[in-house]
């Protein structure tokens, strides 16, 4: 009996403490939010002076240097040439770098993580050897982080370890694929020099990036890759070639429609569509007719997007299937 | 002392066992989920939802949203979908056979053109009446099919998604503009790994909507759906927390959860011929794949957000109550010889025996329990005084953990900025002890009467709309 009245007795003070941080976290926390905020709109006007003319920063409190830091920051993510030096400049300036550099140093994961992911805001390029080395870190939060800073410093460089990254699982694919989409045109012949990598999986990646950066130029690397014996690879020289494809393209690419695997029928019919392959149309809606679902699809689609007439002619006819009709209805609209 | 008497003070003493066993599992769940959400807000300077926004290799994602006479709401809720922010998803309406003018809303809404649409067939789902496409957003299908159910409508648009992943969203719900993103980081942290995730579903009686987007976020003026907010607190800040820290998952609620594609297809689809479609899912899942040793994962997002309607009076919400327990009820039949089997892992050995004894069973402890207690008191086993200091401890226990939950997501989420809201938030958890859990675990038991009657059906209840006051038809609820 005296224990429960004990254990009600315990039961009702936590609750009173939950109470009282509760009070006290919700007023602390609206304040701070608001204090935020307003200098967060107050830095807005020193940062852009800063960043377009070279302001000098005035004094300010520890509080509006985090505001304008933040400020900086975001803006970074946007600009490019002698306005990201500007940012740079006021950071190694102004001390941001060195803390950050000192985070990265931190037995806290998630410290290291907080500062690798700033580092890529600063505009500093002298970080990149520090983020590249933090691809190996034990913790999986600071290794995106550093994939994700990579990327946005531009540093070409970095490709082939980028990727190495990406096809080791050290970093989740969908940052490695943005971080390498950030690097641009820049990237481009480290790429062309890994498509012909050992590892398939790096020769796969090197070409679904190089067919999302590349240019026509970089087509010949994804007809050879269209022959690779693995059919990953196969399939990504095939999305590649739809966008940097040109009519060059088209015999590998129709040879690519008798491929045993579906998924590289289905990309290589996507791009004959994207390039306009007129000569290839019989054969797609051969596929839209017969084939299976994905690559059928695929076929129907692209007799839609290269001519659209013979897509509802085909459609009409008494054994055309779903696909065509499908497509011969959405090719209407 | 006579044996009554003896048998009554056991019984009582075993009720307050019970009790300290929920008490003890919540508060480590309590604790874990301190740890995890403390992990997120921190995490929160360095989340990368732009890259993920920005990747080629962000994967796509197809809205399933099931719609049974829905008109009242089911316009804003396509609306929401189509304005979420990412990078490649398609919004499947799948209209399952309405009586009402759900399609007609549709249709005026958005602007829809028939199309033939070709659809898989790998899962058997009840025929299309037929296939349409908005004008307005080329990413917006809508199919028109008999009614079968919800768990057919879903297996339907599973037939016509056209993306790798899909999620299951219900046609009252409302999400942020971020949650596609936010639910889809597990995918882009372990491709291979994960087989489902789930958000957190809200209470979104109060909030202010328009064209499909939440504008302020205030708790309901009703008194029943400001209870269950806090409720919802508890189930998922804490429970699903704790659940996914062990791996053994079991519920990705109907209103908003992101499933592989082909591992759904793998183990059939939506079962039919239950009202707990969801958690018959997510167990099939865990079962198939533990089956096979595959290294995977079922993961609880905490912070994408799914608002939803909840009932504002007691019929409604008995009728969900009763739904939910039946689901519950048939799953766990379905799937009993995973009950206590070592082979099931974490899933065997404690979330279906938890679920079972505390889910299922408890509401029969809890009522029997007063009972019983009572007849203790009245023969003497149980002085008064201890009726009264058990009372009390069951009742705080409650209340603690409801503020807790109230703490947690003040601590690491935050959408309730407004001190009223949280001051009312606190006064309904000292409340709730008192009638609302009674009257919870009563229609829980009822529930398995129905279940014992074989009673089927989804039931009904008044649907509003989130975005305009309208008098609606029948229609269904999601599951917490």
């Amino acid at each position: 009996m005296s224990l429960m009245v004990a254990v009600s007795a315990c039961f009702m003070a936590l609750s009173f403490a939950l109470l009282t941080t509760l009070a006290l976290r919700h007023a602390v926390l609206g304040r701070r939010d608001q204090h935020t905020a307003d200098a967060e709109r107050r830095m807005r006007p020193l940062a852009i002076g800063l960043m377009e003319d070279g302001d000098p920063v005035p004094d300010l409190s520890q509080a509006d240097q985090r505001a304008l830091a933040t400020v900086m920051g975001r803006y970074s993510r946007k600009v490019s040439g002698g306005t990201s030096e500007r940012i740079g400049g006021y950071f190694r300036e102004g001390g941001g770098l060195a803390a950050e550099l000192e985070g990265m140093r931190s037995r806290r994961a998630w410290r290291r993580a907080a500062a690798a992911y700033a580092l890529g805001d600063m505009a500093c390029p002298e970080v990149v050897p520090m983020l590249a080395a933090a691809l190996e870190d034990r913790n999986d939060e600071v290794r995106a982080a550093a994939v994700r800073s990579l990327g946005r410093l531009r540093d070409p460089t970095v490709t082939e370890t980028l990727v190495e990254s990406l096809v080791a699982h050290r970093v989740p694919r969908g940052m490695a694929g943005a971080a390498l989409l950030q690097l641009g045109s820049d990237a481009v012949p480290e790429l062309r020099r890994i498509a012909a990598h050992e590892d398939a999986a790096v020769r796969q990646v090197a070409m679904t990036v190089l067919g999302l950066v590349g240019d026509s130029g970089d087509a010949d690397v994804a007809l050879v890759a269209l022959r690779d014996p693995a059919a990953d690879v196969r399939a990504a020289a095939a999305r590649a070639l739809a966008r940097i494809g040109t009519g060059s393209a088209e015999p590998a690419l129709r040879e690519a429609l008798g491929d045993p695997e579906h998924f590289v029928r289905a990309h290589a019919a996507r791009a004959l569509g994207a390039i306009g392959a007129y000569t290839a149309v019989p054969r797609l809606v051969e596929i839209a007719r017969t084939d299976r679902f994905k690559p059928a699809r695929a076929a129907a689609q692209a007799v839609a997007a290269i001519d659209p007439e013979t897509l509802v002619a085909e459609a009409a006819g008494p054994d055309a299937g779903a696909h065509l009709h499908e497509a011969a209805d959405l090719a209407l609209i | 002392m006579s044996v009554v008497q003896a048998i009554l003070g056991l019984l009582s003493w075993f009720a307050l066992a019970y009790f300290a066993f929920l008490a003890g599992l919540y508060t480590w769940f309590t604790l874990v989920a301190w740890r995890t959400l403390a992990a997120l807000r921190r995490a929160r300077a360095y989340a990368p939802l732009d890259e993920i926004y920005a990747s080629p290799f962000a994967p796509g994602v197809s809205m399933l949203l099931p719609a049974y006479n829905e008109e009242a709401g089911v316009v804003a809720s396509a609306t929401s979908l189509l304005a979420l922010r990412y990078p490649r998803h398609e919004v499947i309406v799948i209209n399952d056979g309405s009586t009402d003018g759900t399609l007609q809303q549709l249709q005026e809404a958005f602007d829809l053109v028939p199309v033939r649409e070709a659809l898989r067939s790998r899962i058997p789902a009840k025929p299309l009446h037929g296939a349409y496409v908005s004008r307005r957003h080329r990413n917006l299908w809508v199919l028109d099919k008999e009614n079968g159910g919800k768990a057919d409508a879903l297996n339907a648009g599973i037939n016509a998604a056209s993306h790798p992943y899909f999620c299951a969203v219900d046609a009252d719900a409302i999400l942020e503009d971020d949650s596609l993103l936010r639910i889809v980081k597990p995918v882009i942290d372990d491709p291979d790994g994960l087989v489902a995730a789930a958000g957190i579903i809200r209470i979104a009686n109060g909030a202010t909507i328009s064209g499909g987007r939440m504008l302020d976020f205030r708790l309901p003026r009703s008194r029943l759906a400001t209870m269950q907010v806090v409720e919802y607190f508890r189930a998922f800040l804490v429970g699903r927390i704790g659940w996914d820290s062990l791996g053994a998952l079991l519920v990705v609620s109907g209103a908003f959860g992101l499933f592989r594609r082909s591992a759904v297809e793998e183990v059939g689809g939506y079962a039919l011929g239950t009202v707990g479609e969801d958690i018959e899912l997510v167990v099939r899942l865990q079962a198939r794949l533990r089956e096979r040793h595959a290294k995977f994962r079922i993961a609880f997002v905490p912070e994408p957000t799914c608002w939803t309607e909840a009932p504002e009076d007691l019929k409604t919400l008995s009728t969900q109550r009763r739904r939910w327990q039946r689901g519950l009820g048939e799953t766990l039949w379905r799937h009993r010889r995973m009950m206590a089997n070592p082979r099931y892992g974490a899933v065997g050995l404690l979330a279906l025996p938890y679920f079972l004894v505390a889910e299922f069973l408890g509401s029969v402890i809890e009522v029997f329990g007063i009972f019983i207690v009572v007849a203790a008191v009245a023969t003497g086993a149980v002085t008064v005084s201890a009726l009264l200091a058990y009372t009390a401890v069951s009742m705080l226990i409650w209340i603690l953990l409801s503020f807790s939950a109230i703490l947690l997501e003040e601590y690491a989420i935050r959408r309730y900025v407004h001190g009223r809201d949280i001051a009312k938030m606190v006064l309904y958890s000292l409340s709730e002890s008192i009638g609302y859990r009674q009257l919870n675990a009563f229609w829980r038991c009822q529930a398995m009467v129905d279940l014992a009657r074989r009673r089927k059906g989804w039931g009904t209840m008044p649907r509003r709309g989130l975005e305009r006051p309208t008098e609606a038809p029948p229609g269904r609820m999601t599951r917490v």
